[in-house]
């Protein structure tokens, strides 16, 4: 190669390199954020309080920076509400220029909700949130519940999904939502998704004079394996 | 948010734009010695008779992820989740390797978040990273965390590698690379340690994640090896 095509190509490649500015600093203008959070239980009833724990919350990212937190937990116990042990919780996240992302996963094992009323050998909550070129998207795949009882009634035989939004009502209790999905986000520019496994609302009926059930008050909640992630602007 | 970019843009764009129209009158003017390629000895090439070669490239950058597999045993690597395909990829060991015949299986939950660089000998290090796997059959939580380029758990550097796979535009990292001694993890409950290795592939890179190909790894000193495996949820996202 001579001496002038080799300036030629410096030439080029220097042009080159501008432009890969110009579309760097227009890539930049996309301006993103990323967040997520993992926990494994949480309690608010008028019999116990336990707050959420093992909590993992993604640190706040700029620039193209990326990040990782976890919580572990051996056991916990919370007298005549929940005892369950192997908990974790997991959540990572980075910006990029091509692609934004965020993942959660949450778990707890030999899981006894109100002495027997709800038990199940494990649950996973596993979301995921990206954005790329092609839009913003979510979802809870991974998110199962292995052996679940609810109320005496088995919901599943081995590690199974549940469908989004199960509804069983506790007698005497409130209801339960199992798989519990919130979506956040336009899905263009923005996405995010809250998944929690189990989610207890306990109720007491709001009486009329007559004895008759006006409505239903919420008095606390219970929740087991949670996992948030998202995107946006 | 927004408005931080822009401020960002605005307080660097007007020399950004002086140093590009700089740059590019520099590089156009009649600059030969400059362009002369340096010789092979100060570019670390390893020449023999049969000419130079060049010493291993680092595509330097930042790996992200985190999700679930589930790996079943499979020795036959026949299991409809086993990425048996990418498997041996980058000279990668089939499981279980010669050195531990035991497979991890069941769920398998993980995150991380690792930064590569290259030491001034070429070689792929990790300058910092967090990995967090967890083994649910086994109740096990391994942690490994590097900070300013060495293991938190042993004092070692972690050496790290990336390869293109077998699906189209696929790339894989394996973070404590075999021929480096791996890495050192932490095992909790218990809180001893062990040799680790994390190997993840990031098979649809700039596509909307619900294809399912991305894939990972976990092989632990003592418990033994997933395999390649699919995500069953979660993303490995390759962002160098």
């Amino acid at each position: 190669m001579n001496g002038k095509s080799m300036q030629w190509m410096s030439c080029l490649a220097a042009l080159g390199l501008v432009g890969g500015l110009t579309a760097g600093f227009a890539a930049t203008g996309v301006a993103q954020s990323v967040a997520g959070q993992a926990y494994g239980t949480y309690v608010n009833t008028p019999a116990a309080t336990s707050g959420q724990s093992p909590l993992a919350v993604l640190p706040a990212l700029s620039g193209t920076d990326g990040a990782e937190a976890d919580a572990e937990g051996s056991a916990l116990s919370v007298a005549n509400t929940l005892s369950s042990d192997f908990l974790n919780a997991i959540t990572s996240g980075a910006l990029g220029t091509a692609e934004t992302g965020a993942q959660s996963t949450a778990s707890a094992a030999d899981l006894n909700i109100l002495n027997g009323l709800i038990t199940a050998d494990e649950v996973v909550a596993n979301v995921v949130s990206s954005s790329t070129a092609n839009g913003a998207v979510s979802n809870a795949d991974g998110s199962t519940f292995a052996n679940l009882v609810v109320a005496g009634v088995p919901i599943t035989s081995g590690d199974a999904p549940v469908a989004p939004n199960t509804n069983i009502t506790l007698p005497g209790v409130g209801y339960v939502v199992l798989n519990e999905q919130i979506p956040t986000g336009d899905g263009v520019t923005s996405s995010g998704m809250t998944v929690n496994m189990i989610h207890v609302f306990e109720q007491t009926p709001i009486l009329g004079l007559l004895g008759q059930v006006l409505g239903y008050q919420t008095l606390g909640e219970i929740i087991v394996g949670s996992a948030t992630s998202s995107v946006g602007p | 948010m927004m408005h931080k970019h822009r401020s960002f843009i605005v307080g660097f764009g007007l020399p950004a734009v002086a140093l590009a129209g700089a740059l590019v009158v520099i590089a156009c003017q009649d600059s030969s010695p400059l362009l002369a390629p340096a010789p092979a000895h100060l570019r670390g090439d390893t020449c023999g008779g049969s000419g130079c070669v060049p010493p291993p490239t680092c595509i330097t950058g930042k790996w992200t992820g985190g999700g679930r597999i589930d790996p079943t045993g499979d020795a036959a690597r026949t299991a409809a989740n086993d990425d048996a395909v990418d498997e041996p990829d980058g000279g990668q060991p089939p499981p279980p390797s010669a050195t531990n015949a035991s497979f991890i299986t069941g769920k398998v939950t993980f995150g991380f978040n690792v930064f590569l660089g290259s030491d001034p000998s070429g070689q792929c290090i990790v300058n910092k990273g967090e990995i967090e796997v967890n083994g649910h059959a086994l109740k096990l939580a391994w942690h490994v965390s590097i900070h300013d380029g060495v293991d938190a758990y042993d004092n070692r550097p972690v050496y790290a590698t990336t390869f293109s796979d077998h699906h189209t535009g696929g790339v894989c990292l394996v973070v404590g690379t075999s021929s480096t001694n791996y890495m050192t993890a932490r095992v909790n409950p218990q809180g001893g340690t062990e040799l680790a290795q994390f190997e993840v592939c990031d098979n649809d890179r700039g596509q909307p994640q619900n294809s399912r190909s991305d894939a990972m790894r976990w092989r632990a000193q003592h418990e033994g090896d997933t395999g390649l495996t699919y995500l069953t949820g979660g993303n490995v996202v390759d962002h160098s």
